[in-house]
């Protein structure tokens, strides 16, 4: 920086270019990097931020007035957000930025109550949209809390379980722009709450009522907004085919709808929604039939811009697949997993629906290499495959794919039993690819990991559960190849030693690591793996037995960003889960079963140490009694779920 | 009762002025001032002397009368010493004694009557329907002072029977003497022929009485049981009938006229008076009695509220009949009587109809239901589509939060800010307290007993302080693409490390 050429260039780099470069960059982690370089990138960064995510909200206030365009906020990672903390922000600097923020996530952040959720939407009045998925704490009293927003346009309130029609009344009646409203698993509402719903929210677009015990009266009463787009009703079992009927009728506007897990529907159903909705772009009605049924087939016909469609766990005849692929040209995305469909059925589909991008063939068992070679051959925009569970493919399939599907960013070959080292050499040619699933591919070795890590070298999720011939080498190549992992797992493959932790510690974007069942890691391996991997948030070591306090201490010390942790059957003691627990700030879910080195007293100081920010922790059952009554209460009374196993 | 009873003798006295019984004029002065003891015996008086003036043609009434006025005059002097007080079982005993006095004497009026049918085979009709008019009427007599009296037993009725009985005896004596045909219908005063003076001494006696019973406001309070304001029948082409208060509040409207027991419902006790002889086993005597075999049409009844003033009041200008006796008897005591039954749970809720305080007590409580505007409802769907209706409305949630979140939410509050403002101090000053924990450290456990446990420093412990933080950029991080760039410890970390 002080030396005078590369000040010459920031001259020579106005702003403008800089915003540009920056602009080209979609990656967090090298925008993460652009800004570290220098004041002038961190100046254009700044200025560029519209969303940050912190996992420390005492820094929020002086970040938050450094970056003036930020309007969203995710604390969903915050360990500690509750009433005090929502006051404590709010009286720092709430002139400044509040006004600012429209989009709040609050997810999981199961401590806060209705007061602190009250102030937020009451002094962010231009909030816009709010997640309180997962905060199954909440009752009415903090759905009438948000009410208060009236500007809200989304809202997320899956898994609430405790909001029930009068807290859905509440927003209903408060928000009445609400646009996209998510109500995923809470129980309590029933028709009542969605009438009412369908009454004040007129300008809805998306609704999502998942789950519900609504009957088809809902629908009557859904049937009747102009403006819904997208309905998903996952697993409504008490909704019958009067209610898809009112659909069918109404909904003028439904582009994507979803009735997967909805028991109850006969073909019928179905026939009279395609019927009412000619342009609609997504359907998904996966398990619900056993079989698709023909009428249903005949009239996908005329469904000439569906992209989306999904039909898992129907049997899928040859002859469907020929009508839908000679009817949905517009196809990009179908999903038959466990249809059962074969070799025929799969090159009738793929000779109309040439623009398929992603393609779910999930324990279709009888398809075999012909099949992945039509596949690869028609589809050569393809870039998810999933092929979990078909036992009769070979390397050859692999070769098909890594030369003629070049843009593949996902495939999964879990429990493929066929893939081998010289297979991952052919689908090592997809050098896009992002995910790759090798679960219980028993006959890969490091070798083939080899050929991946040397040309996938944007893999970011890797699978190698239970390939047992995996060991250090392996991990070795991945070190040096594929350094953007953020996702990796090798559980159960026991060949991997400390060695091989040693590598993966310059992986510095590792943030999600499982690793359970390795007898030859000890606690010098995880030392390694703390000292280097410090993005590392989620952490399984269960059954780790060789890993003493020495690793967890340097846990304890480095991992500050870990959010989750599962310590169950580890060598750990009363001390070394003290200072894990008590030293990361951040950690939020625990599980911490069968210890056998920990007392209870050690785990009941443990717990009192990190019973702040837990929101969720899995014991033995058996504690329940052993431990003070005192720390439980706290825990359960700080939005804390305790498991007892 | 007994101030209540003085308007009922004042417009008493001025009914009769207004039919100018001299008899009854002259008794006024002494009247008014009579002490409140003797009242009943008085009221008896001039009834007896209005009876003798006003039936005086009537041969089959006066007799009646004279024959039971010392037995009335018994019956009101042995109800005297039950006035002050609410209950007194000598006068209870009293009663109770002279009940069983009239049964023995009515028992012995059937036997002769059986006797006499016997005997009367060969006679002529005329003699028969003589005399049966005669046992008729004494029997009527009788089972009107029985329930009277078995009314005077029952605390929850016996304010409204004491003392009005006479009269009332006096009203069906009236309308018995001129039909003969009215004592199968027993309690019921028939509107049809030229009654028209009992007629009007009813109507002046049913405003007394409600009068004494409720406040005037709650007259059209509550809507009848029964719908039948839609009914349009012309008037005359039904029949009206005006139950009168004593037999409308009765607890039973049907007598054994053996035994003299009560029964609710006419049909049962047909079945009782299988009991008391073959003769009610016939199966004559046990068919409805209304289904006799005349042929012609019969006349539609509708019955009148005795209530003065009342809607249901035949004198009504806009007169709506009600149709049954259930509702009479539910409309005259949920509109003209106090409202004895409190709900147990609300001890609010005051009704007059048992059944009423059982639906009310099948929902009290439940009116959870509240909107913002206060309105209260039983059922949610209710209050939903009233705020379906209404712009603005909301349901309300009670104030009350759970349990648990009240006290440590708030103790969290102060502790939590001071938390936080220390944490501050702590990153200002730069004070390195794991650097004082790692030269401590050769004891693994002096590495956090310093923090202590106990419940008040865990804070200090949970935010286990660190490094202070020149740069902003390492003071948070961002997940996945967050930092977590702490500057390089390994030299203290070595420092622990020693301890292997």
């Amino acid at each position: 920086m002080d030396s005078s050429p590369s000040t010459s260039i920031l001259i020579l780099l106005t702003e403008d270019l800089l915003l540009k470069i920056f602009s080209l960059l979609p990656d967090d982690s090298d925008r993460k990097s652009f800004r570290s370089t220098c004041k002038t990138f961190y100046r254009v960064d700044a200025i560029r931020r519209t969303h940050i995510r912190v996992l420390r909200p005492e820094f929020l206030p002086s970040l938050l007035h450094k970056l003036p365009r930020v309007d969203s906020l995710d604390l969903s990672v915050c360990p500690r957000i509750d009433d005090s903390a929502v006051s404590f922000l709010l009286s720092a600097a709430a002139p400044i930025w509040v006004r600012r923020i429209k989009r709040l996530n609050l997810s999981r952040c199961s401590g806060l109550r209705f007061r602190g959720l009250e102030a937020l939407a009451v002094n962010c009045k231009n909030l816009e949209s709010v997640d309180i998925s997962y905060c199954s704490g909440f009752v009415d009293l903090e759905a009438a809390a948000l009410s208060r927003s009236a500007e809200l346009k989304e809202l997320n309130l899956n898994k609430c379980l405790n909001i029930s029609d009068v807290g859905l009344a509440k927003i209903a009646v408060g928000c009445p722009k609400l646009e996209k409203l998510s109500l995923k698993w809470c129980f309590d509402i029933t028709d009542i709450g969605v009438e009412l719903l369908s009454k004040k929210c007129a300008r809805l677009k998306h609704l999502d009522i998942s789950y519900l015990k609504v009957t088809s009266e809902s629908l009557r009463w859904i049937s009747g907004m102009d403006r819904l787009e997208i309905l998903e009703m996952v697993g409504c079992g008490l909704v019958d085919d009067m209610g898809l009927h009112y659909i069918g009728e109404g909904c003028p506007s439904l582009k994507v709808l979803d009735i997967s897990r909805c028991d109850k529907l006969s073909s019928s159903a179905l026939s009279s929604v395609i019927r009412g909705h000619n342009s609609l772009l997504q359907l998904h009605a996966s398990h619900c039939f056993p079989e698709l049924p023909m009428t249903v087939v005949h009239q996908l016909k005329d469904l000439a811009k569906l992209k989306v469609l999904t039909i898992d766990g129907s049997r899928v005849s040859d002859a469907a697949l020929k009508i839908i692929s000679e009817n949905c040209r517009c196809l990009a995305e179908i999903r038959l997993g466990k249809s059962k469909v074969r070799d025929e059925g799969i090159m009738q589909l793929v000779s109309g629906c040439v623009n398929l991008k992603a393609l779910n063939l999930t324990c279709c068992s009888d398809l075999t290499d012909q099949a992945i070679l039509t596949i690869a051959d028609s589809c050569r925009d393809l870039i998810s495959l999933k092929l979990e569970c078909c036992n009769l493919l070979s390397e050859r399939s692999l070769n098909f794919l890594g030369s003629l599907c070049v843009l593949l960013q996902e495939i999964d070959l879990t429990d493929c039993s066929g893939v081998n080292d010289i297979g991952l050499k052919y689908l090592s040619k997809c050098s896009e690819l992002a995910s790759l699933k090798l679960g219980l591919c028993t006959n890969i070795s490091d070798n083939g990991l080899y050929y991946v890590a040397s040309n996938c070298l944007k893999i970011r999720d890797l699978d190698l559960y239970r390939c047992s011939e995996i060991g250090d080498d392996g991990l070795a190549a991945l070190s040096h190849g594929c350094k953007k992992l953020q996702k990796l797992i090798f559980s159960y493959c026991g060949l991997v030693t400390d060695i091989g932790m040693e590598y993966l510690s310059s992986l510095e974007e590792l943030s999600d690591l499982e690793m359970r069942c390795l007898p030859n890691i000890t606690g010098s391996g995880l030392r390694n793996l703390a000292t280097g991997c410090r993005k590392l948030s989620q952490l399984d070591v269960k059954n780790c037995k060789n890993i003493d306090d020495s690793g967890f201490w340097a846990l304890a010390y480095y991992s500050r960003n870990l959010q989750q942790i599962n310590f169950s059957g580890c060598a750990i003691s009363d001390v070394g889960l003290c200072m894990v627990m008590g030293n990361l700030t951040r950690l939020q879910d625990a599980k911490l079963v069968d210890l056998t080195n920990v007392s209870v007293n050690g785990l009941e100081l443990a717990l009192r140490a990190s019973c702040a920010r837990l929101k969720k922790v899995k014991l033995l059952a058996s504690l329940r009694r052993l431990l003070s009554t005192e720390i439980i209460v706290t825990l359960e009374t700080r939005g804390c779920k305790i498991r007892w196993d | 009762m007994d101030p209540e009873e003085r308007p009922c003798a004042d417009s008493w006295t001025k009914s009769s002025n207004n039919r100018s019984f001299a008899s009854i004029d002259s008794q006024q002065q002494k009247w008014e001032a009579s002490s409140f003891h003797d009242y009943g015996l008085r009221i008896e008086q001039q009834i007896s002397a209005f009876n003798q003036a006003f039936g005086a043609q009537n041969s089959v009434s006066c007799n009646m009368n004279s024959q039971n006025d010392p037995q009335d005059k018994q019956m009101s002097e042995a109800r005297k010493p039950n006035e002050p007080q609410d209950w007194d079982p000598r006068a209870m005993l009293n009663n109770l004694s002279f009940l069983e006095k009239k049964i023995h004497q009515l028992q012995d009026l059937v036997h002769l009557i059986v006797g006499r049918r016997c005997q009367v085979t060969g006679r002529t009709d005329e003699i028969l329907v003589q005399q049966q008019q005669l046992i008729t009427a004494d029997l009527t007599s009788i089972i009107v002072q029985l329930i009277s009296t078995a009314g005077s037993l029952l605390p929850s009725v016996k304010h409204t029977l004491c003392s009005e009985s006479p009269i009332s005896q006096l009203g069906q004596f009236g309308g018995m003497s001129n039909q003969s045909t009215g004592v199968s219908d027993g309690m019921v005063v028939p509107n049809n022929n030229s009654m028209n003076k009992v007629e009007n001494q009813s109507n002046a006696m049913g405003f007394l009485g409600s009068e004494q019973n409720c406040p005037i406001e709650d007259h059209e309070m509550k809507s009848d049981d029964d719908a039948d304001e839609g009914e349009n029948l012309p008037p005359g082409s039904y029949e009206i009938l005006q139950l009168e208060k004593e037999e409308i509040l009765a607890p039973h409207t049907h007598f054994c006229t053996i035994c003299g027991k009560g029964f609710k419902r006419d049909a049962n006790l047909r079945m009782h008076m299988r009991g008391h002889g073959d003769e009610y086993k016939t199966p004559a005597a046990l068919a409805k009695p209304n289904k006799e075999p005349s042929s012609e049409p019969v006349l539609i009844k509708r019955y009148s509220c005795p209530f003065v003033g009342c809607k249901r009041n035949k004198d009504h200008k806009k007169f709506q009949p009600l149709k049954t006796i259930l509702c009479v008897k539910n409309h005259y005591k949920r509109t003209h009587c106090d409202k004895t039954y409190t709900c147990s749970r609300c001890n609010t809720k005051k009704f007059s109809v048992i059944a009423d305080l059982k639906t009310h007590e099948k929902h009290c409580g439940r009116d959870k239901w509240l909107c913002s505007c206060g309105t209260t409802f039983s059922r949610k769907d209710k209050l939903f589509g009233h705020i379906a209706l209404f712009q603005g409305h909301t349901p309300a949630i009670p104030v009350e939060e759970p349990k648990g979140s009240v006290g440590p939410s708030d103790r969290g509050q102060c502790g939590e800010a001071s938390k936080i403002e220390q944490l501050e101090f702590n990153y200002k000053s730069g004070q390195n307290i794991m650097d004082v924990e790692g030269s401590s450290a050769d004891n693994p456990t002096n590495y956090f007993l310093p923090m202590g446990f106990d419940t008040g420093s865990i804070s200090g412990f949970s935010e286990f302080p660190r490094p202070s933080f020149e740069d902003s950029e390492s003071s948070f991080s961002f997940l996945l693409s967050g930092s977590g760039n702490y500057p390089p410890k390994d030299g203290r970390y070595a420092g622990s490390n020693n301890l292997e």
